[in-house]
């Protein structure tokens, strides 16, 4: 069960965040989730498919990190071994919240900074600490924030991306199967990713609604960073040392 | 006569009129220079509003006609049907298990080997449908068929709806309207115009005068108006083996907004009859269908009363209203006749106990959609064609549910004995009968490939009703016994996963309002 608590420098003035990233502390993860702005600094690391919400059935964005459940090829030395870091895995351990105010007696909603205490990088004695002596927030804390925003930001943008590719019948499902050096053999379900042949009978119109909303390049991204499946593959080789 | 086929007058706007319609609409291009497609529907006649369950083949319809599963499911009230539970069709006995399912899904591995023949030793552990199929351990729980991340139309388990027949007569004709391009007349057919050749040339309505048309579909339910009135086409009565003709059926609240909502139709045999059960996502919708040569309204009444008692309290179920329909159990003689041929009710009606009437509309409307006679000279082959299909679809329900009662062992009723009585039972059926003491039902039992009932259908009915088909001995050279053995662990296996992965279909209907389902 996580606790999420509102940050505030009270409750929380002595809290730490460790910064290494292992699977003791929750980082195990095989995939995360994207979105459209996001996909040129992705597409540079990891391959960009799409898969669904369990809980709604609805399509999202995802960044992959490894073949089965818990494995993360990047997690190296208590490190994380790419030059970018999703902001999705980023943002750990800290969440966006929605707060009702009655603000000149109008109901009004809100973002608030909310924090899983459960999260195993929380605690009061290594880390990063969220606030300086006086109560003021650190560089660390503040940028947290501007990662929360630009994922809530990032967040919207892609339900309307996927919504837009399924009206175009521009995602198809398809199984990875992939073969380690040792001739042993994984297959990965439930993954969709852009239908190429829909996307080149696209009509003049189409294309261009998508590339007002910037969505072409996203497009592209997504197909490009399927190469680094490879890459994915030979981290896998070397783990196990074949 | 080699004028082309370009207008079609569909009469009647209930169920199986705005299906039809939305049938061929989906499949051909409907404009006024190719093909018209217009529906006269009279606002002085009620539709019947029964017709609640419906088969897997429902969902290939929809889906042909591109309406979105979640726009239907949250209009029509609609929840998943994953089969029928029989209770109370053995022997009525309250001491022994006396129910059994026939669920849509086939039983596993079916393609590649008849699982039946293996069961059999095993028939006093494990009943049959649990053996071969997922399906009726997940009924039983009231899980749903599905996951809310599973495409639309998609499944686990196969299946079709329940539904709100009112309601979906009005969706329909929305979307036919809407988006297919089919032309709604609110009228009243007051008279039916003959052409020279003796086919019917216009109808005449009350305030659109007369509108002409080159093939007229007759939805007009029991009234049959054209087939029926016009042509006096004859019905054949099938009275003398299915017994079933009045029926009486009831709409019940459920207890809470949240109560659970059965993914099966309850079908509940009584002394003269049997009860059916329908949960959809609004209500429940209870009937019971009867032999009045074998009880009285009022005793029928009170047994529908007395069944509802348990679950909507004494109160409730002694002053519900009930809603009397009377039906005779028969079919035309022929159903296309001329210019003009029948679907739904109009073309006949048998009891609901297998759901098969909306089956039988969707069945009609693809073949003479795919088949649309491209002018009047043609249209004579096709007809006989039709019929002849028709015909034979109409014997092997009759086979089918008749096949229901003959395996009773029920005395508590002259009904019951008089099911048994080999002069009601049909020589078809006394045939396949003979042959399944010694062979299950399999692949050879079904010779056409739009079959309505597959042969696994039969092997749920007799082993689920105890049949007993012996085990001669196996000479062949190949032993399948490894491959059912690991077939039925497979089969134990993934009841088990589907069970912690499915919700209950309460819980997915909920979810589907808020998220609705994915296109993919």
């Amino acid at each position: 069960m996580s606790t999420h608590a509102l940050v505030n420098n009270i409750d929380h003035k002595d809290l730490k965040i460790i910064t290494e990233r292992s699977a003791e502390y929750g980082d195990n993860i095989w995939y995360s989730m994207t979105f459209p702005m996001e996909f040129r600094s992705i597409q540079a690391y990891y391959p960009i498919f799409f898969l669904k919400d369990a809980n709604t059935g609805h399509f999202f964005s995802t960044a992959i990190f490894g073949f089965t459940e818990q494995e993360n090829l990047f997690l190296v030395d208590k490190k994380w071994d790419a030059a970018y870091v999703p902001l999705s895995v980023q943002r750990q351990p800290f969440l966006i919240g929605v707060q009702n105010i009655t603000e000149d007696g109008i109901q009004k909603q809100h973002r608030v900074l909310q924090i899983d205490l459960n999260n195993p990088k929380v605690n009061t004695s290594e880390g990063e600490a969220l606030f300086l002596e006086f109560g003021g927030n650190t560089p660390y804390l503040d940028n947290a924030a501007d990662v929360l925003e630009t994922l809530h930001h990032g967040v919207e943008d892609d339900k309307v991306f996927v919504e837009t590719l399924l009206e175009h019948n521009l995602l198809e499902s398809f199984n990875l199967d992939v073969e380690l050096n040792d001739r042993s053999k994984h297959q990965m379900i439930g993954f969709y990713t852009i239908n190429e042949d829909k996307l080149k009978e696209l009509s003049s119109d189409v294309l261009k609604s998508l590339h007002d909303k910037n969505y072409m390049q996203a497009i592209y991204m997504a197909i490009a960073s399927q190469s680094n499946i490879r890459d994915l593959l030979n981290r896998k080789n070397r783990l196990m040392n074949l | 006569m080699n004028k082309p086929l370009k207008k079609i007058i569909i009469v009647g706007g209930g169920s199986a009129g705005w299906l039809t319609a939305g049938i061929i609409a989906a499949e051909h291009l409907v404009d006024d220079s190719s093909l018209e497609i217009i529906l006269i529907e009279s606002p002085d006649v009620p539709t019947v509003g029964v017709g609640e369950g419906t088969w897997p083949s429902m969902r290939n319809s929809l889906k042909k006609m591109g309406i979105k599963e979640s726009d239907f499911l949250l209009a029509c009230d609609a929840s998943f049907k994953q089969g029928s539970k029989f209770s109370g069709w053995k022997n009525n006995n309250s001491q022994s298990d006396d129910n059994y399912y026939h669920p849509f899904s086939l039983p596993h591995g079916y393609n590649d080997i008849n699982l039946a023949e293996f069961w059999q030793p095993f028939r006093e552990q494990v009943s049959f449908a649990n053996a071969v199929t997922t399906q009726s351990y997940i009924c039983d729980l009231g899980l749903a068929p599905k996951q809310i991340s599973t495409a639309q139309y998609s499944f686990n388990n196969n299946y079709g709806y329940h539904l709100d027949a009112g309601k979906f007569s009005q969706f329909l004709q929305q979307h036919c309207i809407s988006k297919l391009g089919v032309k709604h007349v609110r009228d009243h057919v007051i008279n039916i115009n003959s052409a020279e050749n003796g086919d019917i040339a216009s109808l005449t309505t009350k305030l659109t005068g007369d509108i002409t048309g080159d093939l007229f579909i007759d939805c007009s339910g029991g009234a049959s108006l054209l087939l029926g009135k016009h042509f006096n086409v004859p019905l054949v009565d099938k009275s003398s083996i299915l017994f079933n003709n009045a029926a009486m059926a009831l709409h019940l609240p459920y207890p809470e907004e949240n109560s659970p909502i059965s993914s099966h139709t309850l079908s509940t045999a009584q002394s003269a009859g049997w009860i059916w059960d329908i949960g959809l996502t609004s209500r429940r919708g209870v009937g019971h269908t009867y032999s009045s040569a074998h009880t009285d309204h009022d005793s029928a009444e009170k047994a529908l009363r007395q069944y509802i008692t348990p679950t909507v309290g004494k109160k409730l179920a002694e002053s519900i209203a009930i809603k009397k329909i009377a039906v005779e159990p028969s079919h035309r003689k022929e159903f296309w006749h001329k210019n003009c041929v029948a679907v739904g009710m109009s073309a006949g009606f048998i009891e609901p106990l297998e759901a098969s009437s909306l089956a039988l509309v969707e069945l009609s409307a693809k073949m003479i959609s795919e088949q649309l006679p491209a002018n009047r000279k043609i249209m004579d082959i096709i007809a006989k064609r039709f019929n002849d299909k028709f015909l034979r679809h109409w014997q092997k329900i009759i086979d089918f549910l008749k096949l229901h009662y003959v395996l009773s062992d029920r005395v508590d009723s002259s009904y019951w004995l008089d099911h048994r009585n080999p002069s009601s039972i049909p020589d078809s059926l006394q045939e396949q009968l003979n042959l399944w003491q010694y062979q299950s039902p399999y692949h050879y039992d079904n010779d056409s490939v739009d079959e309505l009932f597959p042969s696994a259908s039969m092997q749920y009915i007799l082993y689920g009703m105890g049949f007993v088909t012996e085990n001669i001995k196996n000479t062949k050279r190949i032993n399948q016994s490894n491959l059912a053995e690991q077939l039925f662990k497979e089969n134990a296996q993934r009841s088990q996963q589907l069970a912690s992965i499915l919700s209950s279909n309460r819980a997915l209907i909920d979810k589907i309002e808020q998220f609705g389902l994915p296109k993919i």
